[in-house]
């Protein structure tokens, strides 16, 4: 492949290389800064800058244009290359260009969101660090390269989460996003080492690319085997039967499921969502670029890399999945009153009809969606952070004890940050999907590709579509309702205390820049020229599928306008309801309420039939090491130390017994033998004289 | 007649005199006096077995010899006691104990 390039292919490849590495850079420098040393701003904003311009480049060099795919030898193990390298393709550069295109803004934003913080370096370098990491996600080639990027975006959200780290739920929020992201990563890992084990290669290109194995092979015939449908005839000769040893088919449905959970995790889709709620635990700048835009955006884009391998039935799964999970985070959201959950839940539902629509098979899409939907609601978690920052600033002027991200104390902002109201009306409007905003180009050709496919199907299918319908005016009733308690109506903190004084205003360019630009991002010349017609973006048309249906049916029609209609309506009903409270109000005892404001009671599941029996599991492995393990341990300790006192005894008393008595027999004959030694002559003479005599004696008497 | 019965008896009377000198008196001089009567003892016994003597008069040669040679061990003895008077300003051999270990 290398030899190959083009020397402009190569000038490409060295500018996403840079790209990637800058903010790596960026990060290993702010780490070594002091932790308040304020250039560390700059410096990562200056590499986001620079790489966000290389990224353009590279985007428009490779953008319609044939995948470029540079790799090197990384290691061999046995027989076993591993590359590493490169892959630019649509669908690499359009996530390269989108995430350091919202990576840009939000850094900024954070130079003046975070300037108090007394670590502000640090935030800097995490930051820089998730860029880099979510970079190199996006144009890595190879499986095992993908799934270690994968981890470090893990990380890096991990680390920044839990950035506030004094905070117990801060903590508490980090560790269940890094657990239910490890539940995924055994997916994601599986997933590999199986499609390894069929195909005998981590190369993306070669697996999932345009002339890719996966796409040629099937579950067939209980063989997870070349499907004689899905081959085309001039390959025959190539790929035959033989060439390779093929798995059973359980292993094909079961890759497939180790990549959905993986999806499901990053991209936060039921059953593994709820801890992107918690998330908001950290800074709003980071869960404007991580949580809302770009990290959470990986899982769709996983399932963009490895479209192929899902089946039709599969894909209906996805399908069914996305669809629930967006209709299940709508209701939440509609009675949350923490400003950032609210749009928490939004961003999961968006990400459920992100994934519907990979599942009806409305894969250019879904990813026009993800585009559009990372700017509108970076958009709308940036306005977030401005609320949350002055209600913050107003909360320390006057010793409040309130929740600055609690909706219902807020009200009637819009005289106060009109700047802040204009963009985040821009936001809401391109969330609902109301013409003229981006959103209603995606979201309105996810719902009509949706109903085209249901189309010809069972009844039950019927009901995606129509639950997405549903969603998306359930979706248009919290948005409304979000806008309306924070920038509408009376500021409802002064009831409660009306001596406070209000200090509050847009903040400075840091704070309009980012809004204005994501504002106008957030609105549809970016992505077609005409307003209306969703197949008219120019990002839809490159990654359509070729089979892709004209406009010839009456859905076109009678889908945006009938959705756009009951949006309006339902807009101004959330206007009527909590501006003029006085004419209807919503019963807050209700099953339907408690369920909404419990969030499905899904936490409180988990934790009674996971978290707890796992603890319990824990505690009783605790008590079984504490008790019987250590028990044994014990005895067998005493016992041995009985058995060591025994033998110090025998040593002391027996052994050394011997040894001694035998010194002290040595010494007093000795002593006795010494005392003939006394110096006296005299008394030798008498000891001689004795001697003689006793010979003399004993010879006469023996 | 005197028998040699009596001179052995009478040397070993010197003999014994000498031996209990020796070993109790408290002063060298006497100590050196205990040795000659034990040697005269034996020179006595000399002179009373030359009687049985094949050659003539060996006995009383050999006790001459000997007497000479007690003159002689006397005056080194009492060279030795003078210089251990020098030295430790008495002559009681209890007194003088460098030859213990």
């Amino acid at each position: 492949m290398g030899t190959a390039l083009l020397h402009t292919d190569q000038t490409i490849i060295s500018y996403t290389i840079a790209a990637v590495a800058l903010p790596l850079a960026a990060s290993i420098i702010n780490f070594c800064l002091p932790v308040k040393s304020k250039a560390a701003g700059w410096i990562s904003t200056l590499a986001i800058l620079v790489g966000c311009v290389l990224s353009a480049i590279v985007f428009a060099r490779v953008w319609n244009q044939q995948p470029l795919h540079t790799q090197k030898l990384w290691f061999t193990i046995g027989n076993t290359k591993v590359f590493a390298g490169i892959l630019l393709n649509n669908l690499s550069a359009l996530l390269l260009l989108l995430v350091s295109l919202i990576a840009l803004p939000v850094h900024i934003y954070s130079t003046a969101y975070m300037k108090h913080d007394d670590r502000y370096s640090r935030y800097f370098t995490y930051l820089s660090f998730f860029c880099f990491s979510m970079l190199a996600l996006v144009v890595a080639d190879s499986m095992v390269l993908f799934y270690a990027f994968w981890e470090l975006v893990g990380f890096s959200s991990y680390l920044l989460i839990g950035f506030w780290f004094t905070k117990d739920k801060a903590v508490q929020a980090n560790k269940k996003a890094f657990i239910m992201n490890r539940i995924g990563d055994i997916g994601l890992l599986s997933a590999i080492i199986i499609i390894f084990a069929q195909f005998h290669t981590f190369d993306i290109d070669a697996l999932f690319g345009q002339h890719g194995l996966v796409k040629f092979m099937g579950p067939d015939n209980g063989q997870w085997a070349f499907a004689p449908d899905r081959m085309p005839s001039n390959y025959g000769s190539v790929w035959t039967r033989g060439a390779m040893t093929t798995l059973p088919a359980i292993w094909q449905y079961i890759a497939c499921a180790g990549i959905f959970l993986a999806v499901a995790a990053k991209s936060a889709q039921f059953p593994l969502h709820t801890w992107l709620p918690d998330a908001m635990e950290g800074p709003t700048s980071v869960s404007a670029l991580i949580h809302a835009a770009t990290m959470v955006a990986a899982g769709v884009f996983l399932l963009g890399r490895v479209y192929p391998l899902f089946t039709d039935t599969e894909l209906t799964v996805l399908a069914v999945i996305g669809c629930f999970t967006a209709f299940m985070a709508a209701t939440i959201a509609l009675t949350q009153n923490d400003l950032k959950r609210v749009l928490a839940y939004s961003t999961i539902s968006q990400l459920g009809y992100m994934i519907l629509a990979m599942g009806v098979g409305a894969y250019g899409s879904s990813l026009f969606h993800l585009a559009t939907h990372a700017f509108f609601k970076c958009l709308l978690f940036l306005v977030a952070g401005v609320v949350i920052h002055e209600m913050q600033h107003i909360k320390e002027e006057n010793n409040l004890d309130i929740d600055p991200q609690n909706i219902q104390y807020m009200g009637g902002l819009r005289k106060k940050l009109p700047l802040t109201f204009i963009v985040a009306i821009v936001g809401s409007l391109a969330l609902i999907g109301i013409p003229l905003t981006s959103g209603y180009l995606s979201k309105d050709g996810i719902l009509i590709q949706a109903f085209e496919w249901s189309e010809g199907r069972s009844a039950w299918l019927k009901l995606i579509p129509a639950g997405a319908l549903f969603t998306s005016w359930l979706t248009a009733f919290y948005v409304s309702r979000l806008i309306v308690k924070i920038f509408f109506g009376e500021f409802r903190l002064l009831k409660h205390h009306p001596d406070i004084k209000l200090h509050i205003s847009d903040g400075g360019w840091q704070y309009r820049v980012p809004l204005i630009l994501l504002a106008v991002c957030s609105l549809f010349p970016l992505f077609s020229l005409n307003p209306f017609f969703y197949e008219k973006a120019w990002l839809f048309e490159s990654l359509k599928p070729a089979e892709f249906m004209a406009r010839e049916n009456i859905y076109h029609t009678i889908i945006p306008i009938g959705v756009n209609i009951l949006s309006v309506f339902v807009m101004y009903a959330a206007y009527a309801i909590y501006v003029k409270r006085n004419t209807f109000s919503f019963p807050q005892t209700g099953f339907f309420y408690r369920l909404s404001y419990n969030q499905w009671y899904l936490d409180k599941i988990y934790k009674k039939v996971i978290v707890k029996p796992i603890l319990g599991l824990g505690k009783t492995c605790f008590w079984f090491d504490r008790n019987i393990i250590n028990g044994l341990i014990h005895s067998i300790e005493r016992l041995s130390r009985a058995v060591a006192d025994l033998t110090a005894w025998c040593d002391k008393y027996i052994v050394d017994g011997f040894l001694h008595s035998m010194a002290a027999l040595v010494q007093s004959i000795g002593n006795f033998a010494r005392k003939f030694q006394n110096g006296k002559v005299q008394y030798y003479l008498y000891s001689m004289l004795l001697i003689v005599l006793v010979l003399f004696i004993l010879k006469i008497l023996i | 007649m005197i028998t040699l019965t009596d001179f052995l008896l009478v040397g070993a009377l010197l003999f014994c005199t000498g031996m209990y000198m020796i070993v109790s008196k408290r002063n060298s001089i006497q100590v050196l006096i205990g040795i000659e009567l034990m040697l005269n003892a034996a020179i006595l016994n000399l002179v009373a077995f030359g009687k049985y003597d094949k050659l003539n008069n060996g006995g009383q040669v050999f006790a001459l010899f000997a007497i000479v040679l007690a003159a002689a061990t006397t005056a080194v003895a009492l060279a030795i006691v003078l210089n251990v008077y020098r030295r430790y300003k008495t002559i009681d051999p209890d007194e003088i104990k460098n030859l213990r270990d």
